[in-house]
């Protein structure tokens, strides 16, 4: 590599230890980091300074209340409340979620008939839904209520065959310079890309796998957002739902 | 009886006992919640944030890892990326008021009661204190209002090469400053 391209690409480093590179730059330089020594070890120092405005800041003391909420959110609080209805509400987005993709299903064979211009995309999309019922037949699946306004639908985990699937209704759709990108989110709160997606066409619904190179456990939760088309390293544009695993 | 550490406390947080999940929140509180309001500059949404922090440590103990660094440390990036997520949900980019006046922006003055364990976050705090104004601001608008460089110089009215060269002075100069600690 070129010392120029080194230097210019060395420069960014600080910003990119802050997150405040910006999204262009970032690609090139993580190319860069793979094989370059002195910048893994400089981006280490960066890192730790990083690390630090983490803790340069006065300790501030929250209301007594707080504490009080969050013990509320314990087991040992619910315990008297709430199990009942977290066991039922399982149940019932189970079972809502199995009667919606059987009407999604029967509403995707009609679709293929009339739009033989879309046969491809349709298609994908059937094999989407089935792939969700399959899902649904294993005993082991968890079906998560997605509620963000106007959306909803569900999120299919199967932890133990590593697999999951979107289903959601009312998807806005995008331009075409725009894409909707599925994010897994790590315990730290950093963002996996699991895939871009496009609502289909003339369906109120969209039937999405996710894509996870890594095990579904090693993830808390998993978000949606818009980005531009071809997608993004990490997100950029507005988050339109997240469910917690 | 020795206090038990942060090491031992989390391992019982992941086998689900409550009071060890009620010590860590009581030691570590104040540097998250000092963290969270630093970001949302509001106290109800700083709590909000406090709290799902808290609940996110409930909820993946088991995912700690030791060797990746202290407790606190973990805490505090998830913290950061609570508070930027909320702050990104309600759209509340920082108004000119609030991000043009780095003196308004790290006014707090801290309690002269030194404690032996607050000496690292007063060192780490004189320390951001003492860049220069223009550097601080930068350092602010990135790392705690989650700006990229592109959206500093927008709303700072920069060129953008002004801001990158001001970040990496900001930069530089707290990095030779804590590596000589």
């Amino acid at each position: 590599m070129a010392l120029d391209e080194h230097s210019l690409l060395r420069e960014n480093i600080p910003a990119y230890a802050l997150g405040a590179l910006d999204a262009e730059d970032i690609r090139a330089l993580e190319v860069h980091l793979q094989t370059c020594e002195s910048c893994r070890a400089e981006l280490a120092d960066y890192r730790f300074v990083s690390d630090n405005l983490l803790s340069a800041i006065p300790p501030a003391q929250p209301s007594p209340a707080l504490r009080k909420r969050l013990q509320s959110h314990l087991p040992s609080a619910q315990k008297t409340t709430r199990p009942r209805f977290i066991w039922s509400f399982s149940r019932l987005a189970m079972g809502g979620a199995l009667a919606l993709l059987f009407v999604m299903n029967l509403f995707s064979f009609a679709q293929m008939r009339a739009l033989q211009r879309q046969q491809l995309s349709v298609q994908r999309q059937l094999q989407n839904n089935q792939a969700a019922l399959a899902m649904l037949s294993y005993p082991g699946t968890e079906a998560l209520a997605i509620a963000a306004g106007n959306i909803s639908g569900t999120v299919l985990l199967d932890r133990d065959r590593n697999s999951a699937a979107l289903v959601v209704w009312n998807l806005p759709e995008l331009s075409e310079e725009q894409t909707y990108q599925i994010w897994l989110i790590e315990a730290d709160e950093d963002r996996v890309s699991a895939g871009l997606f496009r609502p289909q066409a003339d369906l109120p619904y969209t039937t999405q796998p996710v894509f996870s190179s890594q095990s579904i456990s090693n993830f808390v939760g998993i978000g949606v957002t818009v980005e531009p088309s071809g997608g993004s390293e990490q997100p950029t544009g507005p988050r339109i739902f997240k469910v917690d695993f | 009886m020795t206090t038990p550490d942060d090491v031992e406390l989390v391992t019982r947080v992941a086998n689900g006992e409550e009071r060890a999940f009620l010590m860590l929140y009581d030691r570590h509180v104040g540097r998250v919640h000092a963290l969270t309001l630093r970001i949302l500059n509001n106290p109800m949404l700083a709590e909000e944030a406090t709290q799902d922090t808290f609940l996110k440590l409930w909820g993946r103990a088991r995912l700690y890892l030791n060797e990746r660094g202290p407790l606190l440390l973990w805490l505090l990036t998830i913290a950061r990326r609570t508070a930027l997520d909320r702050l990104r949900l309600e759209a509340r980019r920082p108004m000119l008021s609030d991000a043009n006046d780095p003196e308004d922006s790290w006014d707090l003055i801290p309690d002269l009661n030194t404690l032996p364990e607050e000496s690292r976050w007063r060192s780490l705090y004189f320390a951001v204190q003492s860049l220069q104004p223009d550097h601080r601001q930068v350092i602010d608008l990135a790392y705690y209002q989650g700006m990229s460089q592109s959206e500093i110089a927008e709303v700072l009215g920069w060129p953008l090469g002004t801001v990158k060269s001001r970040l990496r002075a900001a930069m530089e100069h707290l990095r030779e400053k804590w590596n000589e600690e």
